[in-house]
């Protein structure tokens, strides 16, 4: 179980998280949408401390970090929370220098001292369920966006994770090259796996989501299931936002 | 060209090979590995929060770029004895080209660990690595083929520079050629051929680090 309350985080002047509190239980999954600048790549990136919280709490995987007062977080918790959490990022990051196999393998070499030759087969058997068992030994350069991605969330599942974090895995992507990497996340899904997932594809949301969380300027506004925050709405702002996304498909 | 010169010019062309495989490059190897050393060190110093080291590190690349390379080695092979410390001279070449290779290069490696796209780093850290390794995984690796085209610069501007060593002594393959113009009494001569030689050192290089980009090509974006 993931629990977050009263998140709060600061640019400088600019108060980006106002108090956040949510909760996720294991294998399920929430998918935050919001306007643009609302806060919610800021608060994903508090989930595995890329960034830190100036205050709240971060309850995940057994973990219980308590960010009073900017605490210094011990180095040892940062590392051990970011090895039960994986990330897919917008840009995908793969590290170029290494084939998709190299890259899958890296985490589990470098950072889970595990021997060469099970990170291999682990890699090998996590690039075929992604759909890349062809792959394994090209360069991220060689790869369409989607197959970059595709080896990102291949890479991200590698240290077995308790959770994945997903910041916009499809915003780069051409519009042809969406369904594919969808697809491997609405089976990560059905398989049980924990998802925390930014996104803009609406109809992909309510399919996916078991919460919907709608941001707005760092609080969250609506908090539910699909229908109850898509469909039930009737917060002025939450509305304006998702009529404005209706206008737009 | 005479039968004499030409002589001369045969005669010496051995000499000066040996002294350029068994002293200048020698030296121009040992400087550059362990200036690259003191370079990586040096940029990463510089790049960390630690206010002293990275204050003594600004300190030594102010004082090796603010001086020249020569006086820095008579300081080094004339100047030390005087407070006892008696170097030999090819002891005292490494000393001097190596804090030479290490202030110019710093700025090369800061540099290109600096272009490395911080998503890199995130990414690194999203899977639990640690600053080190990271850095030594993912942002080396990557910063050192940034790196090649300027520090295959600085290492040919090195094995030139080698030449300097002549001034403390140290019979490489141009105090070789002023020897020889010692006894021969053609200078015009043997210091073109010394030239040539360099020049010839300096084109394999070159191709050398063609090679090398196109090593690293292998997984560089379009
Ligand atoms: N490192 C940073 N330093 C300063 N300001 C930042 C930083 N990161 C984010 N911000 C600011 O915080 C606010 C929220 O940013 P965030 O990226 O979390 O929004 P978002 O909801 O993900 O937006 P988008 O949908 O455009 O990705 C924005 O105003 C942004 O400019
Ligand atoms: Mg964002």
């Amino acid at each position: 179980m993931i629990e977050i309350q009263d998140l709060h985080k600061s640019f400088g002047p600019l108060q980006v998280l106002k108090g956040i509190d949510l909760r996720l239980e294991h294998g399920k999954v929430l998918v935050i949408i919001g306007p643009s600048g609302s806060g919610k790549t800021t608060l994903l990136r508090c989930f595995n401390l890329l960034e830190i919280p100036d205050r709240g709490t971060l309850q995940l995987a057994g973990l219980r970090i308590d960010f009073t007062d900017n605490r210094q977080i011990p180095r040892k918790t940062v590392l051990s929370l970011r090895q039960k959490t994986g990330m897919v990022f917008q840009s995908y990051n793969l590290f170029p220098h290494m084939t998709s196999l190299g890259n899958v393998m890296e985490g589990q070499v470098t950072v889970q001292k595990r021997s060469r030759e099970v990170a291999k087969k682990r890699g090998l058997e996590l690039l075929a369920k992604v759909g890349l068992a062809d792959k394994t030994e090209s360069y991220p350069h060689q790869l369409s966006g989607g197959q970059q991605q595709r080896v990102a969330i291949a890479r991200a599942m590698a240290v077995e994770p308790e959770v994945l974090l997903f910041d916009e895995p499809t915003s780069a992507l051409d519009p042809e090259l969406v369904g594919e990497v969808l697809k491997v996340i609405r089976q990560l899904a059905a398989e049980g796996m924990t998802m925390v997932i930014v996104t803009h594809e609406m109809k992909f949301a309510a399919d996916v989501a078991d919460t919907i969380i709608l941001m707005d300027q760092g609080v969250i506004l609506e908090q539910g299931t699909p229908q109850q925050v898509l469909r039930q709405t009737r917060n002025p702002r939450a509305l304006q936002f998702l009529n404005r996304l209706i206008g737009e498909e | 060209m005479d039968d004499r010169k030409l002589h001369i010019f045969l005669d010496s062309l051995l000499p000066l090979f040996k002294a350029g495989v068994a002293y200048t490059i020698p030296l121009a190897l040992v400087s550059f590995a362990l200036g690259l050393l003191l370079a990586v060190v040096t940029a990463l110093v510089r790049l960390s929060s630690w206010r002293i080291p990275q204050l003594i590190a600004r300190f030594y690349v102010w004082v090796i770029r603010g001086t020249p390379l020569l006086v820095q080695l008579f300081i080094i092979f004339y100047g030390l004895p005087s407070v006892g410390i008696v170097l030999d001279p090819f002891i005292a070449a490494v000393i001097g080209f190596t804090l030479s290779v290490g202030a110019y290069s710093s700025e090369v490696v800061r540099a290109a660990i600096l272009s490395i796209h911080k998503g890199q780093w995130e990414a690194a850290f999203s899977v639990g690595m640690t600053r080190v390794q990271a850095l030594r995984r993912i942002i080396l690796p990557q910063a050192a083929r940034v790196s090649v085209p300027p520090l295959s610069n600085s290492f040919i501007s090195l094995v030139k520079d080698t030449s300097l060593a002549a001034s403390i002594t140290y019979v490489e393959m141009f105090r070789t050629a002023q020897q020889i113009t010692a006894t021969t009494y053609e200078p015009l001569l043997l210091y073109c051929e010394a030239a040539l030689f360099y020049l010839l050192f300096c084109s394999v290089l070159s191709v050398l680090q063609n090679m090398l980009e196109r090593r690293f090509d292998r997984y560089s974006a379009r």
